[in-house]
């Protein structure tokens, strides 16, 4: 069975490349009628599973090849039925630390915005200030801090938490969109400063992500991490703020403009600011403000009426240009970055007729010729995310590895989930790619198959220096100004020779001390937050080679790359990578290398997974 | 003075770098199969002949520095009332006039201003300004402010100069590259330590790692993509490692250079960089608290790589080639804190600084007694006018709408 898989694989890759050289004039590019039964195979079907999720093993493909390509779409798009659900039965809820109580309720905006209230007031974030003494609100202080550090240690674990759901569902395509829309609703914790409402934002795109695009948008625009990401609460009637109206328009729905043709103008924006006046969240929830909202008469996009903010959400679903404008940034996600304006027409046609219904235009574009298209296949550069998330499924993993951290190292290659890097999220295709990036995606498979025996988890091993000698010098007694005496972050010089301008000044008198509460807002946090598990990938090449039966080094070699490349390397490529086998392994024999396998085996994968084509799928 | 590094090794430099120089950007390269050389060359034809050898480099401040105790107004009783005890007193200021002096440290900046190499632009900021680090970078980032875009202005300014895919025309040093030059046509090389600007990987595997295969025509245009950047990787990052170990200067720093020497260093290896981005990280410029010892060592540090930058770039024959531009994300609030520091704010200062440039003050200075409901300045002139000035009147882009998404008026910084 397994031998006819491989054989599949290595012939599919044959026609692919064939398929390939022949891209400029492919009849099937562009060509939305569904691919036939006869068009199928395991090329195909695996390049189905790439997109629409995060790559299979070659299991995974031979199930969908068997499937036909009208079943296989239909489990991906259609997956909310009970098979589904009891194949999904494994995936647990995310495992809470408990880190949140009510006097946390409402956050405030900033630091000082916390001490004004407890100076006002003898209380803030749940915590009173002291009577006498020295820095009376320092535990109010280090509250706060505690949140913010707690808060993203939290979302650090709730990003693991959706990474394994992204590797183990039996719903890949439910997470390809959510992960979609994060990109799209782009909201980022540092500024949301609340993991639970980012969960929350998760679960709208997780349960609506192939849904009813109204019912998404209106979700995502009353959500209340968007609603304090652009600041919502600023929005009031008669000082009403356009941040929020702007990015509806230009980054949510229309655009700017549809073939140089402007959208929408300043006025829209300005006259949708004001329907939306008085939307707000409270805690998780979210609120109308009826007193802030301002009821007037609005002219927005050629009609007039006292709307409010649905209404004017209705009008821009109601404009071409927004379907056309959804329906061509998914499709530049799932296919490929050139979308003629013929093809933005006709799949923007597809989501208005269907009342903005996701699944039958998500089937339409996973069905099409087009997707199946030399143009369209093997040319999708991956993002970070899809990079470590379909190496580890291709590795038939079944957890996702505790070493290298994967928000550190998807951070360091351009994506960290929660943190995206502007409400316009992340610049897709050639933007993920820089030249020391792209030796950074290297090095991220040797820190998978080489796991470093240095590395310190982020979680508990503070990453700022800064805070890191606060809390020696207070473990060694240093009273708290001397200990929080700024000495600038990398700013060369070291500790000791800072340290001794610093060590005359005695104990300042103040109400609190921001420094001392960073470092105690970490030390909370990292005692309540529960630890990331760091077990490193269990991998077992050797093993994987001894099943396939692989002989020698060309086999092996083959054998990897037809699982793990999506097109055909050849040539010298293909020669210096069996050369470098042999070489490891002292002979051209796999059985008589057997007990040494492994290592040999890593760097060759290793080798493999640093190719340029590594990067595409 | 300063020895950079002292680290050898047994290749050969000079024909590391020669070669690498042959194959990027000097001579054009391929990709799909397609010679550069002859689009460059009607690019280079269409702009400005001046301002073809032309580099921009763009020092970020991030944090957002206190603009109001870096070239302190200590002419404005104004300033001394909102800063009772963080207002820095007339006599230990380096004054430029009867109304304005530099910061202690920054004897650096004082000299370039009174040499007449430094342009003050006052009163930068936007409308609806953001208080947030992340926010407002972003918007100084893009260009847009209180809007979003995948790419930022350096970037663009990059694919004006060269619509097609250039090696090494922008250098951005840093541990991640930052949004200002994300690029939709180029690569751009982003690396902090030159000496792990490369691959990890064990003794054995280091040659198969460094072997790029280049196919002309290849029919699918993201693997010839990668494969230019896999070069381009190779090449880059062998040639910034070369630039660095070859690099020696008698011209001291200071304690934190900005990476400032490190694009001395590939100037003086002759990289067709125009366009560099680095910048003082990790939010250094925050300075809530105990603000005085800490800004001021700050702005020293700035001032010095600064200075010393300028006179490596005389040294090298490259001053008149060479213009820089200091900003930070937002200045800092008005009246002082509680805590002997300030709190976000919104207009600031940007510095222009080169050997071309016309030194003095450029835009209207803020008005300390008329703030915003927050306590915060107006800002008098928006900010896009300061890259313009860059864009347009340094480096000799004409089409400001295309970069900055509109059209802003350029000082005339450059005469």
């Amino acid at each position: 069975m397994r031998k006819i898989v491989i054989s599949a694989l290595l012939f599919g890759c044959a026609v692919l490349a064939g398929a390939v050289s022949h891209a400029a004039q492919d009849a099937l590019a562009d060509d939305l009628t569904p691919i036939s039964r006869q068009d199928w195979n395991a090329v195909r079907a695996a390049h189905l599973l790439e997109r629409a999720g995060f790559g299979g093993t070659p299991e995974d493909i031979a199930r969908f090849t068997a499937m036909g390509p009208a079943a296989a779409v239909k489990a991906l798009v259609d997956f909310s039925g009970a098979a589904q659900a009891d194949a999904n039965r494994h995936l647990l809820p995310f495992d809470e630390s408990g880190i949140h109580d009510p006097g946390l309720e409402p956050f405030p905006a900033g630091r000082p915005a916390a001490t004004d209230q407890a100076k006002a007031t003898g209380e803030a974030l749940g915590i009173k200030v002291k009577p006498t003494g020295n820095r009376r609100m320092q535990p109010v202080v280090d509250k706060f801090f505690y949140w913010l550090r707690a808060s993203r240690l939290e979302t650090d674990r709730l990003a693991y938490w959706w990474a394994n759901r992204m590797l183990t569902t039996a719903a890949p395509l439910q997470e390809k969109m959510a992960l979609f829309w994060h990109g799209h609703f782009a909201n980022n914790e540092e500024k949301v400063r609340d993991y639970r409402k980012m969960k929350r934002q998760l679960e709208l795109f997780q349960a609506k992500g192939t849904g009813n695009f109204r019912d998404l948008l209106i979700g995502a625009a009353q959500d209340p991490a968007m609603l304090a990401f652009l600041d919502a609460g600023v929005n009031v009637k008669g000082a009403p703020n356009e941040n929020f109206a702007r990015e509806i328009m230009e980054l949510f729905t229309m655009g700017v403009a549809s073939n140089g043709v402007a959208n929408y103008s300043e006025t829209d924006i300005r006259e949708a600011a004001r329907a939306f006046t008085g939307w707000n969240y409270q805690d998780l929830s979210f609120k109308e403000n009826a007193d802030k909202h301002d009821g007037a008469v609005k002219k927005f996009l050629g009609q007039s009426g006292n709307f409010d903010g649905v209404q004017v959400i209705d009008l821009i679903l109601a404009q071409p240009a927004t379907a056309e404008f959804i329906a061509a940034k998914i499709y530049r996600y799932l296919v490929r970055e050139d979308v003629s304006d013929a093809m933005r027409k006709q799949l923007g046609a597809e989501l208005r007729n269907n009342r903005y219904e996701l699944a039958p235009l998500l089937k339409k574009i996973l069905l099409s010729r087009d997707f199946y298209s030399a143009p369209s296949m093997a040319t999708h550069i991956k993002s970070p995310v899809e990079l470590a998330v379909s190496t580890y499924k291709k590795l038939g993993l079944k957890e996702v590895p505790g070493v290298p951290d994967f928000n550190d190292a998807t951070g360091a290659l351009g994506q960290r989930l929660f943190h995206p890097p502007t409400v316009a999220g992340w610049a897709q295709g050639k933007s993920w790619i820089t030249p020391g990036l792209l030796l950074e995606r290297g090095n991220f498979a040797r820190d998978l198959l080489f796991p470093n025996i240095n590395f310190l988890p982020p979680d508990r091993y503070n990453q700022d220096e800064t805070i890191r000698i606060v809390s020696s010098k207070i473990d060694q007694g240093q009273d708290v100004s001397t200990a929080t005496k700024p000495e600038g972050k990398g700013m060369g010089g070291g500790g000791e020779a800072m340290q001794s301008m610093s060590t005359a000044m005695a104990d300042r008198d103040e109400d609190f001390n921001t420094r001392y509460g960073s470092f105690r807002g970490w030390q909370l946090a990292t005692q309540k937050v529960k630890p990331i598990p760091r077990r490193p990938a269990q991998l077992d090449l050797a093993g994987l080679v001894r099943s396939q039966k692989l002989l020698n080094a060309t086999q092996v070699v083959d054998y990897l790359l037809a699982r793990f490349i999506p097109l055909a390397v050849e040539g010298a490529d293909r020669a210096r990578l069996v050369d470098f086998l042999k070489n490891e392994l002292g002979t051209d024999d796999v059985q008589q290398a057997q007990s040494y396998l492994e290592e040999p085996l890593r760097l060759l994968l290793h080798l493999i997974m640093s190719l340029p084509e590594y990067q595409l799928g | 003075m300063t020895n950079n590094n002292d680290f050898g090794h047994g290749l050969s430099r000079r024909a590391l770098l020669g070669a690498g120089l042959a194959g990027l950007g000097v001579n054009g390269i391929r990709l799909a199969g397609i010679p550069l050389a002859l689009g460059h060359a009607a690019q280079a034809m269409a702009a400005d002949a001046a301002s073809k050898d032309r580099i921009l480099v763009v020092v970020e401040l991030s944090g957002g520095n206190d603009g109001l105790n870096t070239l302190v107004p200590y002419g404005d009783d104004a300033y001394y009332k909102h800063r009772p005890t963080l207002g820095i007193r007339p006599n230990k200021l380096l004054k430029i006039d009867d109304h304005f002096g530099w910061n202690a440290g920054m004897t650096g900046f004082e000299k370039l201003y009174k040499d007449g190499k430094l342009a003050v632009i006052h009163g930068c900021g936007y409308d609806q300004p953001s208080f947030s680090h992340f926010t407002s970078m972003a918007y100084m980032h893009t260009a847009s402010p209180n809007g979003g875009d995948p790419y930022g202005w350096v970037g663009r300014l990059g694919d004006g100069l060269q619509p097609t895919s250039t090696p090494n025309l922008i250098v951005n040093i840093d541990v991640a590259q930052s949004l200002a030059v994300q690029s939709r046509v180029h690569v751009p090389v982003v690396f902090d330590d030159p000496e792990r600007f490369k691959r990890k990987g064990s003794f054995q595997e280091l040659r198969q790692l460094d072997a790029v295969t280049q196919v002309a025509n290849d029919a699918n245009a993201s693997r010839a993509f990668l494969r230019e950047a896999a070069k381009s990787a190779v090449d880059a990052s062998a040639l910034v490692r070369e630039a660095w170990a070859r690099y020696r200067t008698p011209v001291d720093y200071g304690i934190l250079p900005l990476g400032l020497s490190k694009v001395a260093a590939l100037m003086d290896a002759g990289l067709p960089t125009r366009l560099y981005y680095t910048g003082f990280r990790n939010n250094a410029f925050d300075t809530h608290v105990q603000q005085p010892d800490l800004h001021g060592r700050l702005l020293t540090y700035v001032s010095d790589a600064i200075m010393a930058f300028m006179r490596d770039l005389e040294r090298i024959g490259k001053a008149d080639q060479v213009a820089v531009l200091v900003f930070s994300e937002f200045g800092r609030r008005v009246p002082e804190n509680a805590n002997q520091g300030t709190d976000h704010g919104t207009a600031n200062s940007m510095f222009i600084i080169g050997k071309q440039v016309k030194g003095g003050h450029y835009g209207k200075p803020v008005n300390l007694t008329q703030l915003d409901a927050g306590d915060n300045l107006m800002h008098t002139t928006d900010f896009r006018r300061a890259y313009a000035t860059l864009t347009k009147g340094w480096m000799g882009y004409g089409d400001t709408a295309k970069v900055l998404k509109g059209e802003f008026e350029p000082f005339a910084v450059f005469g």
